[in-house]
């Protein structure tokens, strides 16, 4: 897995060819571990025991966390905080339409399937990272799989014992059949911004500059591997021949649960008349 | 008590398990590591860093009263004709009293005469972890009453 590629170096140095890569990898980490996180919310009151609201909390955390991470490198490239989240359009985001989809009270197999399938990409994806020619991408990855690291353990001890109960089980499958298509935006391309609808050449560069060092196809492909192995043991039954639904997130383009969850997680900022994020020890 | 005490040699006393950890999901483990260079306390240090380390050895976690210093938390100090630039860490990515601390290391630092700014540089690597505490530290979080490995 070792690359020869050279390091890119520091975020000033980019060319624009490597910063277009960097920056298209960076906003789908972001994005999808802070949409994941603003959903994970609505279990932290309504998990079925005290210990998976903790641990539903404590996921939504962690997912907060590391999306605070790739969005500090983000602003490393000139952004700010207000502009990539609180004076946002719904449009901006490139998370995959996975992670957007709301819950409905007492479906807890949709909570757990989901956080299952969504995991296991993610740790497909920083295993692919570890070696980034990006040092802000590299370093940051090693710290969050420390962190990462009971995630699916948490998921795939719930499918276990679900599949075990039969109501429990079928609400499953029923996730299951309906989540597939969506989990598989997770690999599909970013739009590169150029709005000329050609988006293979940001995908090509992302790999070729040895910002990831594999390709969306080759994640997929292990994704579906791992998955159907665990999830067919358990007796589950996962859809064959499934394909991405669109719109896939990663091109900009959302379902509309996306746009009212977007108007929510803004609301306080914009009443509030809000022109910058504030912190707590601001001095002013 | 209606039977006799057994005798010192007879009481089976419970043992805790050799490898047993207070959190099944917390690593207690040493970490091999390819640099020794992290963190960075200030030993040897003298004149105006001295005086600068001493600053931040009082700026103590919101949440335990232990020193960021003796945390680990701190991987470097340079100081620049008046302005010092600290690398530092957090003990989790997720930590909600981040710009709490690093408030306080900079408010720390600019209270030492000599230093005009300072500003604290967020590192991710090496990663942290508990064997980066110092000696005084894990004595300090064992009396807050947090278990950590002698």
């Amino acid at each position: 897995m070792a690359t020869s590629r050279s390091d890119l170096g520091a975020p000033d140095e980019l060319s624009d060819r490597e910063r277009r890569a960097v920056e298209a990898q960076l906003f789908r980490l972001a994005d999808d571990e802070y949409v994941q996180a603003e959903r994970y919310t609505f279990w932290q009151v309504r998990a079925p025991t005290l210990e998976s609201d903790l641990a539903v909390a404590n996921n939504a955390q962690d997912e907060l966390g590391h999306a605070r991470l790739w969005y500090d490198a983000i602003q490393q490239l000139g952004y700010s905080e207000e502009s990539l989240l609180w004076e946002s359009e719904p449009d901006d985001f490139q998370h995959s339409t996975l992670v957007e989809l709301p819950f409905s009270e007492g479906e807890w197999g949709d909570a757990v399937l989901r956080g299952y399938l969504y995991d296991v990409a993610e740790e497909i994806r920083l295993a692919a990272l570890e070696e980034s020619t990006y040092r802000e991408i590299r370093e940051r990855t090693s710290r969050i799989q420390g962190e990462e690291d009971y995630h699916v353990e948490h998921a795939e001890n719930w499918l276990r014992r679900m599949a075990d109960d039969e109501e429990a089980s079928r609400r499953v499958q029923a996730a299951l059949d309906r989540l597939y298509p969506y989990a598989l935006t997770l690999f599909e391309p970013v739009s590169d911004g150029q709005g000329d609808g050609d988006n293979g050449d940001v995908e090509q560069d992302i790999v070729d500059l040895g910002i990831r060092d594999a390709t969306l196809a080759e994640m997929r492909e292990e994704w579906e591997t791992r998955t159907t192995a665990f999830l067919t043991d358990l007796g589950f039954e996962v859809p064959a021949d499934a394909e991405p639904v669109t719109p896939t997130g990663r091109d900009n383009e959302h379902t509309q649960h996306w746009h009212d969850l977007h108007a929510e997680m803004v609301s306080s900022y914009r009443n509030l008349g809000r022109h910058e994020a504030t912190t707590l020890m601001d001095d002013e | 008590m209606s039977s006799e005490p057994n005798g010192p040699d007879e009481f089976d006393r419970p043992r805790a398990d050799a490898d047993a950890t207070p959190c099944g999901y917390t690593e207690y483990d040493t970490k091999e590591r390819t640099t020794e260079e992290v963190p960075a306390t200030g030993e040897g240090a003298d004149g105006l860093e001295r005086e600068v380390w001493a600053a931040l050895y009082e700026v103590e976690d919101p949440e335990m009263p232990v020193s960021v210093v003796d945390l680990g938390l701190i991987y470097g100090l340079e100081l620049d004709d008046g302005a010092a630039t600290i690398d530092m860490t957090l003990t989790y990515s997720g930590c909600p009293a981040r710009e709490i601390i690093l408030e306080d290391v900079e408010q720390a630092a600019e209270s030492v005469d000599g230093v005009d700014e300072a500003e604290v540089r967020l590192v991710w690597a090496p990663d942290w972890s508990l064997d980066l505490v110092t000696e005084q530290g894990k004595e300090a979080l064992r009396e807050f009453g947090i278990s950590v490995e002698r």
